[in-house]
């Protein structure tokens, strides 16, 4: 079977934020949480070092992306919850676009080699 | 013999000594660092082995904090771009009253008579005031939405 290799630091960073935005427009969460579910969907290739999507977050929410809320669990652990703005949407969005450009492309050139 | 708390005590004073200030973000990441422990708690491993990982898993101190740094200096830019445009605006204002004042107060009696506030002739450096005064408030006022507006730094 092909093994798909870690994805490269790189990429892991410039996909943190169009990742979260995406995540938190299904709906409120909190930075471990975001973590689990990016590891889960990408079959644990896609790793953050765990303490560096909270500086990611406070940039986001510093500018305006998103908003924050501390909240106790049900658990009755403390938590902060972020959740998407309406200028996330719109970032998000733009991400959106952006990637979907660069993936149509790449598609494309590989198509091209098969031919 | 392990001590989970001491050792989240002793993790928590490496991260003031880098740096990370409390309580946030220092609350927030301790809070993550334990939900990681009971996880892998849960998973079968055992207390120290639990931290061990768990520690290594949430990053370095001092790399954490030179990132902290960079959301903190995308926000202090903006809020300092806000500050400068109103500082502006007030000079701005400083310049316009005065010289409205001294406008008013010199055509008093004009005014009294009946004169029309508009219609009646403004000095040099009344002129000069106001221009310069409504160019300081829209500048100012202008790079107040821009720091408003602003996404990147």
């Amino acid at each position: 079977m092909y093994h798909v290799p870690m994805i490269r630091k790189e990429l892991v960073a410039a996909s943190a934020e169009p990742l979260v935005l995406s995540l938190l427009a299904r709906g409120e969460s909190y930075g471990y949480a975001i973590i689990q579910e990016v590891k889960a969907r990408s079959d644990g290739k896609l790793q953050w070092t765990d303490g560096m999507l909270y500086p990611v977050l406070h940039r986001m929410e510093h500018r305006g992306l998103i908003k924050s809320r501390w909240a106790e669990s049900e658990t009755g652990r403390k938590r902060k919850y972020y959740s998407l703005k309406k200028d996330g949407k719109t970032a998000m969005a733009r991400h959106h676009e952006q990637w979907s450009l660069v993936h149509s492309v790449l598609a494309g050139l590989k198509k091209e080699q098969y031919v | 013999m392990f001590d989970l708390e001491q050792s989240i005590a002793d993790w928590r004073k490496q991260m003031l000594a880098a740096g990370i200030q409390t309580p946030v973000p220092l609350e927030e990441l301790e809070l993550h660092l334990r939900e990681e422990i009971e996880r892998q708690m849960k998973s079968g491993l055992g207390e120290q082995k639990a931290f061990e990982i768990s520690i290594r898993q949430i990053g370095q101190p001092k790399t954490l904090h030179s990132e902290f740094k960079k959301s903190e200096r995308t926000f202090v830019k903006k809020i300092m771009i806000i500050l400068l445009g109103i500082f502006v605006v007030f000079i701005g204002t400083g310049l316009i009253l005065p010289a409205l004042g001294k406008h008013k107060q010199r055509n008093y009696a004009a005014l009294s008579a009946g004169a029309n506030f508009f219609d009646i002739k403004w000095a040099g450096d009344e002129t000069y005031g106001l221009v310069l005064g409504t160019a300081f408030v829209i500048g100012g006022a202008s790079t107040m939405i821009y720091g408003f507006k602003k996404r990147k730094a």
